[in-house]
């Protein structure tokens, strides 16, 4: 499912800005990662680094910093959660998050309140795909997955 | 688990002095991206425009402004810092010699309009200070 070129994945949740996704794990953490929207928008991605596992982040501090050559910032984070892993592939080689935003997560992480709670404020199915496509079509944002 | 990929550093406050301004564009971006990268390693990062840096606050000013030949505009890596957590201070004092009224020139994304004892007070109580 696309829109202005832009993938859309009716299965996970988006954050309002539609700049992160986060997919619910069986174990009841939950996995997150950038959009097609937001490494588009940020361009080739040459650094990413991830909070320590173990530390505990609020809601509204960043999960991860990610650099590109004219971007800089946080991967948001919306939801109180503790960092458990980082994806050493996208660690080592940050523009797999350019070529495969979906598959190439950035941290799995566990809900302090559980999984319901975390993702309740989160938007899902065809609540999200109007958003993230009215985005798009807003900032004429046209999607690239090739830029390594 | 390879350490060096991931981040682990304390919350620190940074105060980055910005003197430079459109007659040297090319030391108009750094800064902000610099900040932007700050603020999202949970640092509390203020950037203070002071001396020609004033401009850059100027309504008109780094909306038509480039550091580099086709880059981004200077305004996008200000708009940028700020949506990372940056706040930005404008130094008051300064304002009177490039005539820019603090009531009707500066541009919305301007956090603060303060005077150099804030500046001060930020350089005194800030765990790093930077100056561009």
């Amino acid at each position: 499912m696309e829109c202005n070129g832009c993938e859309f994945r009716p299965e996970l949740y988006y954050d309002e800005g539609y700049q992160i996704w986060v997919r619910r794990e069986e174990d009841g953490t939950l996995t997150v990662g950038m959009t097609d929207l937001s490494q588009t928008i940020a361009g080739k991605i040459l650094t990413l680094r991830v909070r320590r596992p173990g530390t505990r982040r609020p809601s509204g501090k960043p999960v991860a910093t990610i650099e590109s050559g004219k971007w800089a910032g946080p991967v948001p984070n919306v939801f109180d959660c503790e960092i458990l892993e980082g994806n050493e592939e996208a660690l080592e080689d940050p523009s797999l998050l350019n070529i495969e935003p979906y598959d190439a997560w950035i941290a799995r992480v566990s809900p302090v309140n559980g999984a319901d709670a975390a993702l309740a404020d989160l938007k899902v199915g065809e609540e999200a795909r109007e958003g993230y496509c009215q985005r798009a079509r807003d900032e004429d944002i046209h999607c690239e997955r090739n830029i390594r | 688990m390879n350490d060096d990929l991931y981040l682990d550093n304390d919350e620190q406050s940074v105060i980055i002095v910005m003197t430079s301004g459109p007659s040297t564009p090319e030391r108009c971006a750094t800064p902000f991206y610099l900040g932007s990268i700050l603020s999202s390693m949970d640092a509390e990062v203020r950037i203070f425009f002071t001396m020609e840096g004033v401009r850059l606050c100027q309504r008109g000013v780094p909306e038509n402004l480039q550091a580099m030949e086709g880059g981004k505009y200077v305004i996008e890596f200000m708009r940028d810092a700020r949506s990372a957590g940056v706040e930005l201070h404008l130094c008051s004092p300064a304002l009177p010699g490039y005539e820019i009224d603090p009531e009707r020139d500066i541009i919305d994304e301007v956090d603060e309009v303060s005077g150099g004892g804030v500046l001060a007070d930020l350089i005194l109580s800030s765990d790093k200070v930077i100056t561009f």
